[in-house]
């Protein structure tokens, strides 16, 4: 059972870090200057032998936890979403092609970092990370499933993108119980008319809108993939068969990301019709990331509109 | 900048030839290896060769323990078929492989990898290895062990952005533990490193920012393997500036910043050697 009952994103991330890091000293936690915004820096409070600011340098703290890692320790590098991905390459080319040990932990994904603005705003990284072979990449829905999923992440073995974003986090998988696996799709909710596959805190779109279409009388399911890559084929597979229909909701470019990766799985086990929600260009400044969810529609009424073009 | 110079050298004469001829078998199947591929860096492959030869069998210490064994990376990974060559000496490749060099049926790839016997860092991109250097350094520190880390670098190499952010990493971890050689041999893909940006200010920045700083004759194995000694002695993370030339003992390339010749030339300047 859960016992952090935690309502912010970063916080379920620096508490859940830390308890992980007592239990395992091999556990070091590296950050670009951002220890405070990512919540990273509770570890240094109570570990901070194993802790390392290295300062505002993405492209070294990857090859500087590669390193660390080639001599059997296992880095958690802390990031920004955005500013890791001037380090895709290091990625690439050092975690990714010797497949080291390497986890990568970013906040202020999606439009997370609202009032900074699109300079800080990852839309990308999903396709990105998805495409380096070796890595994992795993999006959790609330800060519950943060809680529940870290302790998997940090204890595989390999390199994975684990996709945060900042506080906002409404609940998803709190009154849940399950115990998390990398490479499970999780259905929140049953149906038989439409699946709505989703990724993050915007599966709370997903779960309004199928509230909604259940009154019109749209039997919808609504299933939670964390784990965006290994991908849950099977689970997949069997909601477009048993559905006909698929949603997909991310917080996240609409080119390479949840909804691509659905559609893959999709046209080579059994094709069906799909609606694409999630962004389309850059984000902006505003007062709060919900605020930015409803400004470029990633909402339940644009679900709502999705299925119902699927359904006419 | 502190002289590496030839006084007190932990080598014997014989010891010392038997190293050069060790080198120059090296550096004649770097040249051979251009007559099975046509693509390979011959020229910034010789700059290295013994710098690597100093390295692989006057200075590393091997452990099965990755924490008291020494560290080898290769951040010019483009230098790739000297370390090749090198290792060949050492028993680690099969010279049938060396001929075998970027097949698509062959072990040795045209930058290091991991999966290659004696390679500690799959490189290729530049930049990269001194930040794996630290976290290597770092990491063998945490856990109390003995190995040593040695990062070779090429001038045109210090372009690199990632080179700013280790360079200063290196001395806020404060690692006693991690040698950097820089290759000065003056030239770049394109240009010769002056015609692309300055490179000799370097020396003073690295100093400036905390660094012991040597300089070494980088072809003059005595000279190299005395300098690292010094710069082991250091308590402070060291660079070695060595002076090298790109294509060295290779007269239809050298210094100049061809990186082959076509194989006729090469075969014929193998005969007449």
């Amino acid at each position: 059972m859960l016992q952090g009952n935690f309502s912010s994103i970063r916080e379920a991330f620096g508490r859940t870090l830390v308890k992980l890091g007592e239990a395992d000293k091999d556990i070091i936690v590296i950050t670009a200057d951002v220890g405070d915004s990512s919540r990273a820096s509770y570890f240094k409070e109570k570990i901070p032998e194993r802790y390392f600011n290295v300062g505002i340098s993405e492209q070294d703290m990857v090859n500087f936890g590669a390193g660390l890692s080639a001599v059997g320790k296992k880095p958690v590098v802390v990031g920004f979403a955005m500013f890791l991905m001037r380090a895709w390459e290091q990625m690439r080319n050092s975690i990714g092609r010797m497949n080291l040990n390497v986890k990568v932990c970013v906040t202020h994904s999606g439009y997370s970092d609202s009032g900074d603005g699109s300079s800080h705003q990852a839309l990308e990284d999903i396709a990105l990370m998805r495409t380096i072979p070796n890595f994992k990449v795993v999006v959790p829905a609330d800060a519950a499933e943060v809680e529940r999923s870290l302790p998997e992440v940090i204890n595989d073995r390999g390199p994975l993108y684990y996709r945060m974003g900042r506080d906002y986090s409404p609940p998803i998988t709190s009154t849940l119980d399950y115990k998390f696996e990398i490479g499970k799709a999780y259905v929140l909710k049953d149906g038989d008319d439409l699946a709505i596959i989703g990724a993050g805190v915007v599966l709370w779109d997903a779960l309004k809108a199928a509230e909604e279409l259940e009154k019109m009388g749209i039997s919808t399911a609504v299933i939670n993939l964390p784990t965006i890559k290994p991908i849950d084929h099977s689970t997949i597979e069997y909601f477009a068969r048993k559905t006909g229909r698929i949603v997909t909701i991310e917080e996240h470019s609409v080119i390479g990301g949840v909804g691509s990766a659905v559609a893959e799985v999709v046209v080579k086990t059994y094709p069906v019709p799909m609606r694409f929600v999630g962004a389309t260009t850059y984000g902006r400044s505003a007062r709060s990331q919900r605020e930015l969810l409803d400004y470029y529609g990633i909402t339940s009424r644009n679900v709502i509109n999705s299925a119902l073009e699927l359904i006419k | 900048m502190e002289k590496g110079g030839r006084d007190g050298i932990p080598i014997s004469v014989d010891e010392l030839n038997k190293l050069k001829g060790t080198a120059d078998r090296a550096r004649k199947n770097v040249i051979k290896m251009q007559f099975y591929d046509q693509s390979i860096h011959v020229g910034s492959s010789l700059s290295s060769v013994e710098i690597l030869t100093a390295l692989e069998f006057k200075v590393l210490r091997d452990s099965s323990d990755p924490i008291n064994r020494d560290w080898l990376i290769l951040s010019k990974g483009h230098a790739a078929p000297a370390l090749y060559a090198v290792l060949h000496e050492k028993g680690l490749i099969k010279e049938e492989e060396l001929w075998k060099i970027q097949d698509i049926s062959g072990l040795l790839q045209g930058h290091p990898e991991t999966f290659i016997p004696g390679v500690d860092m799959s490189t290729g991109s530049l930049g990269q290895g001194l930040s794996f250097g630290i976290g290597v350094a770092t990491g063998i520190k945490m856990s109390k062990g003995a190995g040593r880390v040695f990062v070779i670098m090429g001038d045109g190499e210090q372009d690199e952005g990632e080179i700013w952010e280790a360079m200063t990493h290196a001395i806020a971890r404060n690692l006693d533990n991690l040698v950097a050689i820089i290759e000065m041999n003056g030239f770049q893909l394109d240009e010769a490193t002056k015609d692309v940006k300055p490179k000799e200010f370097l020396p003073e920045v690295w100093r400036a920012v905390g660094w012991r700083v040597f300089n070494c004759d980088g072809h003059d194995i005595a000279s190299v393997i005395s300098t690292i000694d010094e710069a082991l002695k250091s308590k402070r993370p060291a660079v070695i500036f060595a002076e090298t030339r790109r294509g060295k003992g290779f007269t239809p390339i050298e210094n100049t910043k061809r990186q082959r010749t076509v194989p006729d030339v090469a075969r014929q300047f193998l005969l007449n050697s």
